[in-house]
Parts: structure tokens; C-alpha cells; sequence
């Protein structure tokens, strides 16, 4: 028994020096002079196999697979740009946007605004926001105002930090995260898209731009650069606000917030990346 | 590569699957191209049909990429939770086909030790190799699968499987002496 679970172990060793590291069957029997007249013809058909078995995918099939996995992927990326109302049905949804519209002129929705997520009026903040999200046609407002919501969340998860609520912390964070995803995905939305780049080439090109007078594009183009500036300055403010509430923090509620650090720098690099 | 993953590739997967977990298109773009291959062949070897092989990769990623926030770094390298969902997908397919049920090793190819004329001298092709496994038990097809397609190192096919590496290395022995024989009489 113990006989062959020794023979078991040169043999991978062999496996492992031959396959991987490039020596010859020679050089690994010269190891094992013992047991060379029963590895040899192992090693011989181990080789066979593994040369049989180097087969490569058809490169038209590559490139199919490529594009249903890109498109997977911008499916749940649109999944997730309604991280609250996304699982709603469709009916929770529009009756929230009323609600929201109803109290808009009752000034409870303006008296929310700077409600923190331990105020009653928290839950009627994030409703409006999701509206006012939906509601907003282009990509590019889309992105502003998840910068404005990202720097609200941040505001909260010090708020809940100092009163060393981990759970409200890592629940914010969360939603930070996904204002910093859509904020990237949004960026991204007047070029082709940002899975492409990375995946590309695809198969079928995408559908072209239309084409915009000049003026439009220039006005775009302020727009973006004056994101830009602003997606900068919270890359640098946002980290250090936080890490200066790690300092002051319960160490109960550190790893919450150096999740929540981990978030904003990950997200408004690619945020950046996308406004590139 | 068959030898297990360096420190430093290792720290650099798990830091992939991080930032695809933050829905990181980039790194998921990254995970996808780099087992793409592996993942692939070890499929093709096990189903031994192109054309459903390519269904099934695909499968295998869309699975992936939908349960990708489940996975947990708890010691088991991504790659290994990748070939875990291939192997499900895999056993799946071959459940819904009319199972090629896989003959257990045939005792007169065993006992046929007299000078073994070397079938692996010449050039043996995928065809050949998946007609060869088919006189492998399941857990050796699998072994030969992981191993040599996906090349896993031992370690990891042992996660995948569920079994200790002393019994993969044993597997792993028996599975090439069957495919030896196997390959000698066709």
C-alpha cells in the first residue's frame, strides 16, 4: 500500500517536471532508476494526452461566446441601475414616483433631504432619489446626480460611523457602490461601451452614433469635463473623509469602513476611467 | 499550467474576483479570457462532441458571471469553483443525453500486458483520446479531464472532486495505465 502511494507521488512529481517545467522523460527516469521500466510508458502516454488534449476552441466560436458573455454582462449592469426598485414590481414603481410627486409639495420631501438613515424621513430621501434617477433622461445627468447621491452617501456612512452603526455603514456602502456603478456606466454611455473594450474584438460591430450637429457635441463635451472635475475632486475627498472617520471610529465599525474606502476608490477610479 | 499557482498569481486572482464582485467589467473580461481555454477543453474531453462542448462553455460563464457575488475566498481558488460549475454543467448535459454510460475498466484490456505496442507512439488525436476515456471510470475521466484539459494542478482537482490529493494521485495513476491499455488495442 504504502509501496504504491509512493509510485503515486513520482509519478505526479514526473508529471509536474515534465509537463510544466519541460524536462524530458529521460531526465525524470534518471531521477527514479528504480522505478523507470514502469514510469516510462506512463510518462509516454501522459504526454500523448496532454498534446491530444491541447485542443483550441474554433476562433468563430470564440468570438460568438465573447459577445454573449459581454452581453450577459451589460444585462445585469442594467439590472443594477435600479438597485432599490429593481426588484418592485412594476406597479410599486409607479406608485412610489406618485407618492413622491404627491409629497413633493407638501415639503415633506424637501424636509427629507438632509434626513440622516436613523430619521424617519430617511426612507422618503432615498425614494426621491431613485425617482429623480428614473426620471432623468440622459446619461450624462444620470451621472451628476449619482455623484451628488455618492457624496450624500459618503456624509451618512461618517454620520452612522461615529454613532458606530456597522450595519447602517455597510448597508450605505452598498448603495454607494451603486451610484459609483452607475456614475461609471453612464459615463461610459456616448462611447460604444465599456465591456467592449476590454472584450473586444466583437463579432458584430455596434450600432453607430447618430450623428450630432456640432454645437451638442460641444456642449457635451463642457458637461463632461465639468464631471470630471467634480468626479476628481471626490476621488480625493471622499477616501480621506473616510479614512479620518476610521481614526475617530469604534474598532467594531473599522472594517466597515475601510469596505466602505475600498468602494469609493475602486469606484471613482472607474468612474475616471470611464470619462477618460 | 499543471503546477500549482504562485503566491503572487494567486493574490492576484483573488483580487480579480474582488473586483468583479463590485461588478468590475474588466476584471470579469480578465477571469473569462484567462480560463476560457482550460474550461473549454476540459469540456470537449469530457463530452467529446465540439458542438455541444461549445454550448455548455458558454453555459458555464453565463453561470458564472450570475453567481459570482455567492462565491466566497475561503482557500478554494476561483478556477476551482469555475471547473466545480463546469463539472455541474457537465454532469447535467450528460444526464439529459441518453448518458453515454461510461464502461468500467474492461478486465481483458487489464489482463492484456504482453508486449503493449505503443498506440501512444503515434500521433493521437482528440477523437482518439475521447473514444480512449471512455474506458475510464468516471472519476478517472474526470481526473484525466481536469488534469491534462484544464490543467489543474493536483491540489486543486482535489477541491474540485472532494477528495484528498493521496486519492487524486491514485486516480490519476490508474486513469493513464487504463488509458495506456485502452489505447494499445484500438
Amino acid at each position: 500500500m504504502n509501496k504504491s502511494r509512493e509510485f503515486d507521488n513520482v509519478l505526479d512529481e514526473c508529471l509536474e517536471r515534465l509537463l510544466v517545467r519541460g524536462e524530458t522523460i529521460e531526465q525524470c527516469l534518471q531521477s527514479y532508476p528504480e522505478q523507470a521500466a514502469e514510469l516510462k510508458p506512463l510518462l509516454q502516454t501522459a504526454v500523448a494526452v496532454k498534446k491530444a488534449s491541447a485542443i483550441q476552441p474554433r476562433a468563430e466560436f470564440r468570438a460568438k461566446a465573447r459577445y454573449q458573455f459581454h452581453s450577459a454582462l451589460q444585462a445585469m449592469e442594467r439590472k443594477k441601475r435600479l438597485p432599490f426598485f429593481g426588484w418592485l414590481p412594476q406597479w410599486a414603481t409607479v406608485v412610489a414616483i406618485v407618492l413622491v410627486v404627491l409629497l413633493a409639495g407638501s415639503g415633506t420631501v424637501a424636509a427629507s433631504t438632509n434626513s440622516m438613515p436613523d430619521n424617519p424621513l430617511y426612507s422618503v430621501k432615498l425614494a426621491t432619489e431613485q425617482v429623480q434617477l428614473i426620471l432623468t433622461p440622459s446619461d450624462i445627468g444620470k451621472a451628476k446626480l449619482c455623484v451628488k447621491l455618492a457624496d450624500r452617501r459618503v456624509a451618512e456612512i461618517i454620520y452612522m460611523a461615529n454613532k458606530g452603526n456597522t450595519q447602517q455603514v455597510e448597508v450605505i456602502t452598498q448603495r454607494l457602490d451603486n451610484h459609483l456603478v452607475i456614475l461609471a456606466s453612464s459615463a461610459l454611455a456616448p462611447e460604444v461601451g465599456g465591456v467592449q473594450k476590454v472584450l473586444a474584438p466583437l463579432p458584430e460591430a455596434m450600432p453607430s452614433e447618430e450623428t450630432r450637429d456640432s454645437r451638442d457635441v460641444l456642449v457635451e463635451a463642457n458637461s463632461r469635463a465639468e464631471l470630471r472635475m467634480t468626479v476628481e475632486r471626490h476621488a480625493v475627498d471622499h477616501p480621506a473623509a473616510l479614512q479620518a472617520a476610521l481614526e475617530k471610529s469604534p474598532e467594531s465599525v473599522k472594517p466597515a469602513i475601510r469596505r466602505a474606502i475600498a468602494v469609493s476608490e475602486a469606484g471613482y477610479e472607474k468612474a475616471l476611467e470611464a470619462l477618460d | 499550467m499543471l503546477l500549482n499557482a504562485g503566491g503572487c498569481q494567486v493574490q492576484n486572482e483573488e483580487s480579480l474576483v474582488r473586483r468583479a464582485q463590485q461588478h468590475d467589467q474588466a476584471a470579469f473580461a480578465q477571469l473569462y479570457e484567462a480560463n476560457f481555454n482550460k474550461i473549454y477543453r476540459y469540456v470537449a474531453l469530457r463530452i467529446g462532441n465540439e458542438t455541444e462542448a461549445e454550448d455548455v462553455t458558454q453555459q458555464v460563464f453565463i453561470n458564472a458571471l450570475k453567481s459570482i457575488s455567492s462565491f466566497r475566498w475561503k482557500g478554494i481558488p476561483f478556477s476551482a469553483w469555475l471547473f466545480r460549475i463546469a463539472h455541474n454543467q457537465v454532469v447535467d448535459y450528460l444526464r439529459k443525453k441518453t448518458r453515454q454510460a461510461t464502461a468500467p475498466l474492461d478486465e481483458s484490456l487489464v489482463s492484456h500486458d504482453d508486449n503493449l505496442q505503443l498506440a501512444t507512439e503515434r500521433k493521437l488525436d482528440i477523437e482518439q483520446l475521447v473514444s480512449a476515456t471512455r474506458h475510464l471510470t468516471q472519476a478517472q475521466r474526470e481526473v484525466i479531464s481536469l488534469r491534462f484539459a484544464g490543467e489543474l494542478p493536483i491540489a486543486q482537482v482535489a477541491k474540485v472532486m472532494g477528495k484528498s490529493q493521496g486519492a487524486i494521485k491514485a486516480l490519476q495513476h490508474s486513469a493513464i495505465v487504463a488509458l495506456r491499455k485502452a489505447l494499445s488495442v484500438e
